[in-house]
């Protein structure tokens, strides 16, 4: 045998890049070396602890962990195939964090179903390392393969109740439509290949500078975002989002619509400012087209929905147009701007649901608002704060996200996108404060809601907490969004 | 080009005796027709059905634990072939890739996947 020699090894400084993913992988084999042994006994909430514990222990590997042979920030390993850089790090800890929040707001709904414990956070355990492995990956094969582990575990845990038809329904849906979202990604990655003769990010950039547009680059890149517009719900890849959170439980719909979101988002800012950054004046019209689209469509449609899971589907169809905003700029303040409202997102989307899940049965629909004021006041006043939020209402960090998005937009010089976001931000307003009014100026029609769960109670004061202080420390975020 | 002549040969060959079996039997052969003579023939399969029929479950867990071997060896192969040049650090990680695969297979049995019943 010869030239195996030099086959590249993964050596201590390359795992050392993975030791976020290791620890979630480690606990969620843990969990299903142990399945059985701890179902349905007193045991069974180490699952929580054990994922909880996992979650803070990959956030802070991402933050604190330096590559060994120090190049510093922009450390790569495994051949040019994952880096820790900043937008790698700002991700990471970001689903670290969603990962934690879902798993706190599951309890409730563990504890109702028949749902096997160890396997659901084994399931998000490896969904979030998925995730991890996406935005952290600098080759679009690495890439693929961290977006397909996300979304495979995401399907399983749709329809993870399975005596349920509508969570069978969804899960199938979501199966039939995310193949179809793979197969396009794929297409798109192999004919990228065939452009630039490359799948590493920065070699595919280095090959297309200068060279004159190509149709067949064209497709390759429309087949590309296509992919991850699926992973996003962007119109018109949006279709599956509503029926899956449905169909879902409602904590599920939350760690899809915050975790997977980002890591999609972040997928794809790689992809666009990095690897085909050269080719901005293209990607642009892509890209607006789908913000637009999403804006629009996911901000009217949501006006028409009285199941609370749909409407949030809705609604995050419409951030996920607001979160592309800033990549349509294509400069470091545009990917900068996105990744903040891909943070600030996720902690009011996941609160949102959080207080839909706290209220059970009745937090489902619409109408189980209902003069939730007068029955439990603390639990309105925090949805309040979470509607005005994804409204984008100061002093919400909602309003420092969509600020910045539009800003960026502005500076680009697109002046009807950044004018029809705003006007979409007022037909959203309509969505949004109907709840609130539902809460406020109604009577209350069904009996008050039980007590919370700790667990809940505390996940809500997590993103109550940033949303607020999000919104009061508009700053805070900028040293650590760092663009790719 | 000339390799390929033998393929097209073959392909004259084959399509002209199937040609000439069936001219020669529908030309010259006795016709005495019965309906089941008449029906299509499908190695004893009935050749139309809905596709309704029941399946027992337990076959796709069977195909799955399959797979999972299956992998198994896709890897197993080529890594045996240069198991000499990767030394210690290739089989540790040989190792590591195997306890993984086990960890799902440990699972599926503690769950009852291999009892046949």
């Amino acid at each position: 045998m010869t030239g195996v020699g030099d086959v590249s090894r993964a050596t201590a400084a390359d795992l050392v890049l993975l030791v976020p993913e290791l620890i979630l992988v480690g606990m969620a084999l843990a969990f299903i070396l142990v399945a059985r042994r701890i179902q349905r006994t007193p045991l069974a909430h180490i699952a929580l602890g054990g994922t909880i514990l996992a979650a803070l222990a990959a956030a802070l590997a991402a933050t604190w962990v330096v590559p060994l042979e120090s190049a510093g920030d922009g450390a790569t390993g495994f051949g040019g195939m994952i880096t820790m850089d900043g937008y790698a790090r700002f991700f990471e800890v970001l689903i670290a964090a969603s990962l934690a929040l879902a798993a706190l707001l599951s309890v409730r709904s563990l504890d109702g179903e028949r749902i096997p414990r160890a396997e659901y956070h084994a399931l998000l355990l490896l969904a979030s390392t998925g995730m991890m492995l996406a935005v952290s990956s600098l080759d679009l094969l690495t890439l693929y393969l961290g977006v397909e582990l996300m979304t495979l575990c995401s399907i399983v845990l749709v329809g993870i109740r399975i005596e349920r038809p509508a969570a069978n329904e969804a899960a199938i849906k979501y199966f039939l439509i995310a193949s179809f979202a793979s197969a396009l990604l794929l297409f798109g990655i192999s004919l990228t290949y065939g452009v630039t003769g490359a799948t590493d990010i920065a070699a595919i950039a280095s090959a297309l500078r200068g060279t004159e547009s190509n149709p067949l680059l064209l497709v390759a890149m429309g087949l590309l975002a296509a992919g991850l517009a699926f992973k996003i719900a962007a119109v018109p890849f949006h279709a599956w989002a509503p029926d899956a959170y449905q169909g879902a439980s409602a904590p599920v719909a939350a760690f899809l619509a915050a975790g997977s979101k980002a890591a999609g988002l972040a997928a794809l800012g790689r992809v666009c400012l990095v690897a085909f950054g050269s080719e901005a004046r293209t990607l642009k019209v892509i890209l607006a087209v789908l913000a637009a689209l999403s804006i629009i469509v996911g901000s009217i449609i949501a006006i028409s929905q009285t199941d609370m899971k749909r409407l949030l589907a809705y609604s995050s169809i419409a951030h996920a147009g607001y979160a592309l905003l800033g990549l349509i700029a294509g400069t470091p303040e545009g990917a900068s701007a996105t990744m903040t409202y891909a943070c600030f997102y996720v902690f009011m989307t996941l609160g949102a649901f959080g207080v839909v899940i706290a209220l059970g049965e009745r937090g489902e629909s619409l109408d189980g608002f209902r003069g939730l004021a007068a029955q439990r006041p603390g639990t309105a006043a925090v949805m309040l704060l979470f509607l005005l939020a994804l409204t984008g209402i100061p002093p919400t960090a909602g309003f420092v996200a969509k600020f910045g998005v539009i800003l960026s937009v502005v500076r680009a010089d697109h002046v009807a996108l950044a004018v029809l976001a705003v006007i979409c931000s007022v037909v959203s307003a309509f969505v949004y404060m109907r709840i609130a009014v539902f809460m406020y100026m109604k009577e209350p029609e069904a009996p008050a809601p039980s007590r919370f769960p700790v667990t809940v109670s505390a996940a809500l004061a997590v993103t109550a907490l940033v949303t607020l202080v999000g919104g009061i420390l508009p700053s805070s975020l900028v040293p650590w969004a760092v663009s790719p | 080009m000339s390799e390929y002549i033998g393929i097209a040969v073959t392909f004259v060959l084959a399509g002209g005796i199937a040609a000439a079996m069936v001219i020669l039997g529908s030309t010259l052969g006795r016709k005495n027709p019965t309906s089941a003579k008449l029906a299509p023939f499908e190695c004893g399969k009935e050749p139309f059905s809905l596709p309704m029929g029941r399946l027992a479950i337990k076959f796709y867990l069977t195909a799955i634990l399959f797979i999972l071997f299956d992998v198994e060896l896709v890897f197993l192969y080529p890594w045996a072939v240069v198991y000499r040049d990767l030394g210690f650090p290739g089989l540790a990680e040989m190792g590591v890739f195997l306890g993984v695969l086990m960890v799902g297979f440990v699972y599926a049995w503690d769950n009852g996947a291999l009892d046949w019943k």
